[in-house]
């Protein structure tokens, strides 16, 4: 029964990392990739907490949740003024500092 | 007195040259000259102490280099042949310097030019006043650098340039010679001085370190004194003023080869390896001066060549192992010879500037004075019976003579002393008693010069005809004349008149046979010789120009291709400085094209780089684990 819990965790993270690295689009997208990764570690936190029987894992699950909140507040700001500044949230014009 | 001789030509050297603005021209000719003459009348004091009381004097100044094994002082010697040396030289230099104040009026820079004559007199008295090889090494390199600076003395003259690089050059191969030849004696006799190696020369373990010592110092003298190889540069020397050619080519430079050899007479000694080749070199010298002393017609390149014959004739005759031979013709050579460059001097100052004998003629009758000089040198040159050249060159020649080895060596002196009587004679016709090829209003001009011309060749004229015969006693009395056939000693007196004649009948009674002049007109003036010969001979057996083109071009050439092109600016630079900045130029470019500015992109990279280092830290993890069980199981 863990494992499979497990397997999900993490078959959602890996969604969630590939949605990062192949997304070319919608900067929107990537701000929910994130988010998927976030719900997928606090989803992993949370089945490792029951299965060790351990409150710390729920405590971190509540931390995560806050601080996701806080992060795609922040990251829907930085977002809007963005688009208010160039236009376009496609992810591909976002190279102006190249190395 | 003995430091006195070697201060007054430097005090003299430096006052003239860093003063000279204050003390003017007519101060510095007039202070320079009396320091010589100074000098002079000093080493004639040491002459006397050392020759005629024969008592050497051996000074030590102060420690030179130590370094434990090597101590060098820098010590004075004054023996027989410094003394004799000493003589020479003040004398001619001083006579040299009261010329130039005379012949060089108007120049702009007679300071510098006497300042340079002064400091050429103090470098050659340091080389031959030396007692070790290191200090004798300052006096040669010394002279080599005054040589240059009076060589291109007019230094406005492109050709002036060359001619005193090329002296400079050409001398630097002698000198490798020399310093080689140095480290040698330094590795045989562990020390440089001359009382040590020469009182340690028969305890020498192995014979062809001598041999390989002495071909090295010959290889110095050859470079010095002009002997065949490396003479080119004495010709082309001639670009200086005349006074220089008579310092450089009568009494200082070109003997300090010869100096060299007679100082390292016991080295030589003990090789008969060495003293076979010095005979050879200097015979042939002596055959190749005066062959093309024959069709030379620049007035002062004959003298020169006949410099390189006589210079010939005298490392030949160290070669029979007869060195205070050697050191008799060399005083007798530098009075006749200074005698003749000075009198050619006045030619050229009466004339113009003037230096092209097929320019000249006629000049018998518009300044007999120098013709009178030029006679006595001529003939003084020749070997005349009982002027001066004749009691050294005579005995030279049967000293020479039916030595065990190399017999040929001299066949080829009494074969060149007929040259020299040719050409000597060829220069005094075509000079004086032809008639007249100058123009007019060069000849309306002619007359003799002021007395500080006229006064040193009168001296040196005196010295020409006296020196040989007053000197004998003092320089070779210990030798006797071999016992040969008369018929054989009588040869070289005779070639010399047969040849004098032969010029003298060839110019003037057959004055249809141009002898050695080129075909001016073909229709009128018969050569009897082949314009090949003519030409070959002229242009000095073609030395300079195979040695430009086998050596010296190649020698450019492969420094420009191989040293320069490829390895300097070739490997060196690829594997040096350009090469490694190209490549890390071009790698962190493509580092920094990684970072592309896409997220996604930094996004993967971070990603694989975490993943790479978690599993490379359980990589080696493992790996250590697996290791320690290797180790310890």
């Amino acid at each position: 029964m863990y494992y499979e819990y497990f397997t999900v965790g993490t078959i959602l993270f890996i969604l969630g990392v590939i949605g990062i690295v192949l997304n070319r689009s919608n900067l929107i997208i990537m701000l929910m990739s994130i988010e998927l990764m976030l719900l997928a570690i606090s989803f992993l936190f949370l089945i490792n907490s029951v299965v060790i029987d351990n409150l710390i894992g729920q405590v971190f699950t509540i931390i995560i949740l806050t601080v996701a909140a806080a992060e795609t507040s922040i990251g829907l700001a930085i977002l809007v003024a963005y688009y208010r500044i160039r236009g376009t949230i496609a992810v591909k014009s976002l190279n102006l500092l190249r190395g | 007195m003995y430091l006195l001789v070697l201060f007054i030509p430097l005090l003299s050297a430096i006052v003239s040259g860093l003063f000279g603005r204050k003390i003017g021209e007519r101060g510095a000719g007039v202070f320079t000259s009396s320091s010589i003459v100074i000098s002079w009348v000093i080493s004639m004091l040491i002459f006397y102490e050392t020759n005629i009381n024969t008592s050497p004097t051996y000074i030590k100044l102060w420690r030179w280099f130590d370094s434990e094994l090597l101590i060098t002082y820098f010590g004075l010697q004054f023996d027989a042949l410094t003394g004799i040396m000493l003589v020479v030289v003040t004398s001619v230099s001083a006579l040299v310097h009261i010329y130039s104040t005379g012949y060089m009026s108007g120049d702009p820079h007679i300071p510098r030019f006497m300042s340079y004559l002064s400091l050429f007199t103090f470098f050659m008295i340091v080389l031959v006043t030396s007692d070790n090889y290191v200090q004798l090494f300052i006096g040669w390199e010394g002279v080599g650098l005054c040589s240059y600076l009076l060589i291109n003395f007019w230094l406005t003259r492109i050709q002036a340039n060359k001619a005193a690089i090329k002296a400079m050059l050409v001398n630097r191969v002698g000198d490798i010679g020399l310093v080689l030849g140095m480290f040698a004696i330094f590795k045989e006799f562990g020390s440089l001085e001359f009382s040590t190696i020469f009182s340690a020369v028969n305890e020498v373990s192995h014979p062809n370190s001598i041999a390989l010592i002495c071909i090295l110092l010959l290889i110095g003298a050859v470079g010095k004194s002009a002997q065949l190889g490396l003479h080119t540069w004495l010709p082309d020397a001639m670009e200086g003023p005349t006074p220089v050619s008579a310092l450089i080519h009568a009494a200082t430079m070109v003997t300090a080869g010869v100096f060299l050899i007679i100082r390292s007479g016991p080295l030589f000694e003990s090789s008969s390896l060495a003293l076979t080749v010095t005979t050879i070199v200097g015979a042939l010298t002596a055959l190749f001066g005066a062959t093309v002393g024959l069709v030379q017609n620049d007035l002062k390149k004959v003298i020169a060549y006949s410099t390189c014959s006589q210079l010939g004739y005298m490392v030949m005759v160290c070669g029979v192992s007869n060195y205070s031979t050697s050191l008799f013709h060399l005083m007798n050579h530098a009075f006749f010879k200074a005698l003749l460059f000075l009198s050619a001097g006045s030619v050229i100052h009466a004339l113009a500037d003037e230096q092209d004998m097929r320019k000249m003629g006629g000049l018998i009758r518009t300044i007999p004075f120098t013709y009178v000089m030029i006679l006595i040198g001529s003939l003084s040159l020749m070997g005349f019976p009982y002027l001066t050249g004749f009691y050294s060159k005579d005995l030279i020649l049967e000293l020479v003579y039916d030595k065990y080895y190399i017999a040929f060596a001299y066949w080829l002196g009494a074969f060149s002393a007929l040259l020299t009587a040719f050409y000597s004679i060829r220069l005094i016709y075509l000079t004086f008693i032809s008639n007249t090829n100058s123009k007019k209003e060069v000849l309306m001009n002619i007359h003799e010069s002021s007395w500080n011309i006229t006064l040193p060749l009168l001296l040196l004229a005196l010295g020409s005809i006296f020196v040989g015969y007053m000197a004998r006693e003092v320089v070779v009395g210990t030798i006797l004349p071999p016992i040969i056939p008369s018929s054989i000693k009588l040869i070289p007196v005779v070639l010399s008149l047969l040849g004098a004649t032969l010029a003298f009948l060839s110019y003037n009674t057959l004055s249809g046979f141009k002898v050695f002049l080129p075909k001016i007109r073909p229709q009128t003036v018969v050569n009897l010789f082949n314009p090949a010969i003519y030409t070959f001979l002229n242009s000095a057996w073609q030395f300079n120009y195979v040695i430009n083109h086998f050596l010296v071009v190649k020698v450019w050439k492969f420094g420009h291709l191989i040293s320069y092109r490829v390895i300097d600016r070739g490997l060196l630079e690829i594997i040096g400085p350009r090469g490694i900045s190209n490549l890390i130029i071009g790698v962190s470019q493509k580092i920094s094209n990684l970072q592309s500015g896409l997220v996604f992109n930094y996004a993967l990279i971070m990603l694989m780089f975490t993943t790479l280092f978690i599993s490379g830290s359980g990589a080696s993890e493992f790996a250590s684990q697996q290791w320690a069980y290797i180790m310890f199981s």
